[in-house]
């Protein structure tokens, strides 16, 4: 798990662009996605989390507001910008690129 | 256990510069986070746990921190500035008999005594000021000539009582020769001034 751990984490940013693609969230909720996703084999830190939000919003990529939730509790939301938009799918083509070379590099034997 | 984990992350950020709003939002995330999992059945001491070993190393975060500004500090006054007024102050010790001359009584020696009062604490304001840039520049050097200044300062306390006693016995006019130590703070002023001005000269080069 630490290898594909250490390979997820670097992929952060295009990860939490992606969740904000569908829909504002916060902190917790982006996490919470991730965990069901990964079937729970895969988790942010907080200090991770928030150090990338931090890094997204200061390059304009997302921006926050605080927003009241049932009992009392304020959250920071995110939402993503245009140019967040526009790194996300820069970021998606990067991925689908380095997907099929690895793909390709780790092929054992068989057709090409 | 809420409670404790309210004070757990309180702790964690206890004494840190970041800004409330982090805090907060690190905050609520574990709250968020130990609800969940109790909500699933987790005993409080296991979602305590879970949701403190979720936070992760707080180092990022306050890392992220340390980018910003430092408070300026407070701007020492400009060279030339400085210079004029330890020019005004050396005016002043060496226009210091004037009035004692002019008026020759009480008023004569006070405004004296004014004059010297006021050009001391122009020289002092000013070497300390001094003295705040020289350390910024160079700690050794400053020390070295601290050193000096302190030895010359010494010498010339001691000189002027052995001048002032000496004196003092051997005239007997003791109500006029304790003007010796006006006169002494007035040499040690100009001295100082000329150091100042020569040191200023050295670094503007």
């Amino acid at each position: 798990m630490s290898i594909a751990g250490d390979l997820i984490r670097g992929h952060t940013d295009a990860i939490i662009l992606a969740r904000l693609m569908r829909s504002d969230s916060y902190g917790y909720e982006i996490n919470k996605t991730i965990s069901t996703l990964s079937a729970g084999r895969f988790e942010l830190k907080e200090a991770t989390l928030y150090t990338a939000f931090k890094r997204l919003e200061d390059a304009g990529c997302i921006a926050s507001y605080w927003g009241g939730s049932g009992a009392g509790a304020r959250r920071r939301y995110y939402t993503i910008t245009a140019t967040g938009r526009d790194t996300c799918h820069q970021l998606l083509r990067e991925w689908a690129e380095t997907k099929e070379i690895m793909d390709k590099l780790l092929k054992l034997e068989g057709e090409q | 256990m809420r409670e404790k984990l309210i004070q757990y992350v309180e702790l964690l950020f206890a004494g840190s510069t970041v800004h409330d709003e982090v805090r907060q939002e690190i905050l609520q995330n574990t709250l968020d986070r130990f609800d969940d999992l109790v909500d699933q059945g987790k005993s409080p001491e296991a979602a305590y746990q879970l949701a403190i070993s979720g936070i992760g190393d707080i180092n990022e975060i306050l890392g992220t921190m340390a980018a910003s500004p430092a408070p300026a500090q407070p701007e020492a006054p400009k060279k030339w500035s400085r210079k004029l007024v330890s020019a005004i102050a050396v005016a002043l010790f060496i226009l210091c008999p004037v009035p004692v001359l002019t008026f020759q009584n009480e008023l004569g020696v006070c405004l004296l005594l004014a004059f010297v009062g006021i050009a001391t604490g122009l020289l002092v304001w000013v070497g300390d000021n001094k003295a705040v840039e020289i350390r910024q520049r160079q700690q050794e050097d400053w020390s070295q000539q601290s050193e000096l200044h302190r030895s010359i300062s010494h010498l010339m306390t001691t000189l002027t009582w052995v001048l002032y006693l000496v004196l003092s016995f051997s005239t007997g006019a003791w109500f006029i020769t304790w003007v010796i130590f006006p006169i002494s703070a007035a040499v040690k002023g100009l001295i100082r001034a000329i150091w100042d001005l020569k040191e200023a000269d050295n670094h503007e080069t």
